[in-house]
């Protein structure tokens, strides 16, 4: 039998536009009551509307790349909303170096719009041709190229959202520089749907280097991969990305160490940087150097965004996120594998080796898993746990620990979502 | 409330070096560099650190008086100015640089930090702050931090909340805070973000950790002339949509040529309608290739010279001219209006066009600075104070200004903040619904609203009221009934 709250949203979206088969959108195994996909951000909102006169808590969904991330739901029955009919291109002035986009399209998509015009988006998000940007901003996930051209954070410029009870609001512009009123995207942004839905976004875009290329540094030991790093750090040069990986790809073995850096710009200037690049790699000890390495070595710049976020939690592994000051990154990761090794479990990391970020892969028995994280935890607070087992994300501070300001950030949240309806229990607040 | 009381009580808090009550010197706190709104501040307080700082604002909030946080007082928009009385709280004692962690690319400096000796003083380590407001050598970096100020050098470097990576500040209930320390990433919510570019509204910053930005290894500078404001603006267009990325593009017209020529002997062809300053840096290698293809925009667009500053004195005193422009300017007028607004960059020429028109319009001269990569205008609005005929036209063609940048798809501020200048103008851009979500996350930071009351939003509609609204779900019940 139809409840009040579904035939309501039916006659809203259309019945093809309602699913009451959640299995597709289960959140730790947890099953929705209603899928609902509005096709206008003002459906959405009345949809929102709804959900709120019936006080039902709502997800939001994008590409459902990331939805393994954050706790479990606490509330027993929800409402999805999904974002992927929010599709549209609204405005695009290429020559402003500006784009707006509604929040349900594909970053891929967005990434062909902008290839056409010889720009780029530069932002690198795993899955690519399912992540929304909607979901890519709620996540305030990062790529490989954050040393080059940072995040969202730096590049979003406009945001339209829709708060719990169905209202629209919107912040920022069309421009690149903007101080009129309050910088509200940076509070959705990174929020997971805790706040608001986000609905659409305004970019502010870069043109695609004239030259790139890529050099795959090999090391024995991740102290000569970090002395390169530290070289490059103290260097006039300006790679666009430089990759830490240690036991990437699969195949390779778990003590493989390859320092993967990208470079873009002048022919002439990424000419200069791989000559200087290969010199301090070689200077650091580095076994081999290789420029633009083959596709089959499986370090393909696609595969490697890949490697943060995996989409399935699979049992016996653990994905996490670690961050840290960016000269304290070698010592925190020399902590982390040394635990890891004591206990036996098998450690992949792909780190952002001059940005102090890290994506940590443990392979193992669970019991020992959860004994290692929580070790990990007392060593170093900032993780955050990103694909584990239902029981696991149930059980361990998946948000890490000793966090500082909570209180603020929870009188935020009961401004904007005061009866916890968005995204209730997954994120650290909310 | 006893006023004697209240300044013995702030004596306690930071010493009687540190309390500014005579009416003389107060009169130095009645407004910042934007001169068209004053107001008496009750008592001015210089503390020297964060526990001082909470300490006056946990006295404030007993008295109920309103805190109104001040760095230098360069701001164009009134964010300084006490418009309701109340304690003004200068940083100008805290002006200390703490800690330069090159290895984490940070520095750590209290809020009275001048923009430009931060630079200076990174220079030997080899790194700057990026940010560079044209009055970096009086502004601080708490001021900087407050408005989200940046200058010439945000087209390539970004803008300044690019560059703040964590915070200390107190809050107005008096707590104080860290919300970052560089770490990327950290769980929860963005309080690093949303204090930057929030005026002094929602806390008041008492120690920052900045982003580090190495110096390039190579720097370029040419000045290229043009016989019209459309062909360098035009220029600028085209070498953002050719994209190339320059490190600036600024732009000043006759009337500015005129000033800086006067005062630092460029000796710029005065015939010359517009100066486009270009700055391109990197690594050496390719930096040439790019500039020539830069200069080549400039020719196509009728530039009548191309002027390279070869050696580091000359381009120094090109960026000398371009930064101390402003204080040029009182060579040509008793005062000027600076409007600081923003427009999409292929929609420069024809703002420009209709700055213009604005100024004979309204019969008072225009001069433009400003940044031009950026799409960030800065008509200068000539006229004399004393004259009420010439006060109000300069007011009118500020707003014209204003109404133009937004027709165009722009916006009212890029830099200067909106401080009481520009709270009327909000609603030209935003939705009640969309205030109302900026008053959502000013109350739950300061419900009592006692930092800095009477800004950015527009009056009479005061951000309790708008967030009232928000609590009473004006909108969700006019949504649900299907009406707008």
């Amino acid at each position: 039998m139809m409840s009040g709250l579904q035939q309501q949203l039916a006659e809203l979206v259309g019945e093809t536009n309602l699913s009451a088969d959640g299995a597709a959108h289960a959140i730790h195994g947890q099953l929705p009551t209603l899928v609902v996909t509005p096709g206008s951000v003002e459906e959405l909102a009345q949809s929102m509307a709804l959900c709120y006169e019936a006080r039902m808590p709502v997800v939001p969904w994008g590409g459902g790349t990331r939805q393994l991330w954050g706790r479990p739901l606490s509330a027993t029955s929800f409402v999805v909303i999904k974002t992927t009919r929010l599709n549209r291109l609204l405005t695009y002035e290429p020559d402003d170096l500006t784009i707006s986009v509604e929040a349900g399209m594909t970053l891929g998509h967005l990434d062909q719009l902008l290839a056409a015009n010889n720009q780029m988006l530069p932002l690198d998000a795993p899955w690519p041709e399912r992540t929304t940007i909607g979901g890519l901003l709620a996540t305030a996930i990062d790529g490989p190229r954050r040393p080059g051209y940072g995040t969202a954070r730096d590049l979003l410029i406009g945001i339209r959202v829709v708060e719990a009870t169905g209202r629209i609001s919107k912040a920022g512009g069309m421009v690149v520089k903007n101080v009129s009123g309050f910088d509200m995207m940076k509070l959705y942004l990174g929020s997971l749907g805790t706040l608001a839905i986000i609905v659409s976004a305004n970019f502010k875009l870069l043109p695609q280097p004239r030259a790139t290329g890529t050099l795959a540094c090999s090391f024995a030991q991740p102290a000569a991969a970090f002395a390169f790093a530290e070289a490059i750090r103290a260097s006039y040069l300006t790679p666009a990305a430089v990759e830490y990986l240690e036991g990437w790809p699969v195949e390779a073995a778990a003590t493989t160490i390859t320092m993967l850096v990208r470079i873009e710009g002048l022919p002439a200037a990424v000419e200069r940087h791989v000559r200087d690049l290969s010199g301090m790699a070689a200077h650091a000890g580095a076994t081999a150097v290789q420029r633009d390495p083959p596709a089959e070595l499986g370090l393909a710049w696609a595969q490697v965004a890949n490697v943060a976020h995996p989409l399935t939690a699979t049992p016996g592994e653990l994905s996490l996120r670690l961050s840290c000051l960016p000269g304290a990154l070698e010592q925190t990761l020399a902590v982390l594998r040394d635990l890891a090794r004591r206990q036996g479990l098998l450690l992949r990391i792909d780190a952002r080796a001059l940005s102090g970020m890290a994506y940590l892969r443990l392979v193992g028995d669970e019991e020992t898993l959860r004994g290692w994280y929580t070790a990990a935890l007392a060593l170093h607070p900032q993780l955050s746990l990103i694909a584990a087992t239902p029981a696991l994300a149930a059980e361990l501070p998946v948000w890490g620990v000793a966090h500082a300001n909570l209180e603020l950030m929870q009188r935020i949240k009961q401004e904007f979502d005061p009866d916890r309806l968005l995204n209730p229990g997954r994120y650290l607040v909310g | 409330m006893p006023h004697t009381q209240l300044i013995d009580d702030l004596k306690r808090i930071v010493g009687p070096n540190g309390v500014v009550a005579n009416p003389d010197a107060l009169m130095t706190y009645d407004a910042d560099g934007c001169v068209m709104d004053i107001g008496e501040p009750q008592v001015v307080v210089l503390p020297t650190t964060a526990e001082q700082v909470s300490g006056v604002v946990r006295l404030a909030a007993r008295y109920g008086v309103p805190i109104v946080p001040r760095g230098a007082g360069t701001g164009l928009s009134g964010g300084a100015t006490p418009i309701t009385g109340g304690i003004v709280v200068s940083t100008a004692r805290m002006d200390r640089i703490l800690q330069v962690d090159t290895r984490n690319g940070r520095v750590l400096c209290q809020p009275g930090v001048i923009n430009w000796e931060l630079s200076n003083y990174l220079k030997p380590y080899g790194y700057q702050f990026a940010p560079d407001p044209s009055s970096q050598k009086a502004c601080t970096v708490g001021g900087n931090i407050a408005n989200n100020s940046g200058g010439p050098h945000c087209l390539k470097y970004g803008i300044t909340a690019s560059h703040v990576l964590g915070v200390e500040m107190v809050l107005p209930d008096g707590q104080i805070i860290w919300t970052g320390e560089g770490a990327p990433a950290l769980s929860g919510y963005d309080l690093t973000g949303v204090v930057t570019g929030s005026e002094g509204t929602i806390g008041l910053v008492t120690a920052a950790w900045l982003k580090l930005t190495r110096l390039p290894e190579a720097v370029r500078v040419v000045l290229a002339l043009f016989p019209t404001i459309a062909g360098a603006s035009a220029t600028v267009s085209q070498v953002i949509a050719g994209g190339f990325l320059p490190a600036a593009l600024e732009i000043m017209d006759r009337l500015a040529i005129k000033a800086v020529n006067d005062m630092y002997r460029l000796g710029l062809p005065e015939q010359a309608d517009a100066a486009l300053l270009i700055e391109v840096d990197g690594v050496e290698d390719g930096l040439d290739d790019l500039l020539a293809d830069v200069t080549a925009v400039c020719w196509r667009n009728g530039a009548i010279d191309v002027r390279p500053a070869r050696t580091l004195a000359e381009q120094n005193q090109v960026w000398a001219a371009r930064k101390n422009a402003f204080g040029a300017m009182g060579r040509l007028a008793p005062t000027y209006y600076l409007v600081d607004t923003v427009v999409p960059r292929t929609r420069l020429p024809y703002t420009m066009e209709q700055v213009g028109r604005i100024s004979a319009e309204y019969r008072l001269p225009i001069a433009n600075v400003f940044h031009a990569g950026d799409g960030n205008l800065h008509p200068i609005i000539l006229f004399d104070r004393r004259d009420s005929s010439q006060n109000q036209r300069a007011l009118e063609a500020a707003t014209g200004v204003m109404q133009v940048s937004i027709e165009q798809g722009g916006v009212i501020s890029g830099e200067h903040g909106i401080g009481v200048e520009k709270q009327d103008y909000m609603t030209l851009l935003f939705s009640t619904d969309d205030l109302a979500a900026m008053a959502g996350l000013h109350q739950s930071f300061d419900p009592n609203d006692l930092f800095n009351p009477g800004k950015v939003f527009p009056k009479g509609r005061g951000c309790g009221e708008l967030a009232a609204l928000r609590r009473a779900g004006v909108a969700w019940e006019s949504l649900k009934h299907g009406v707008n």
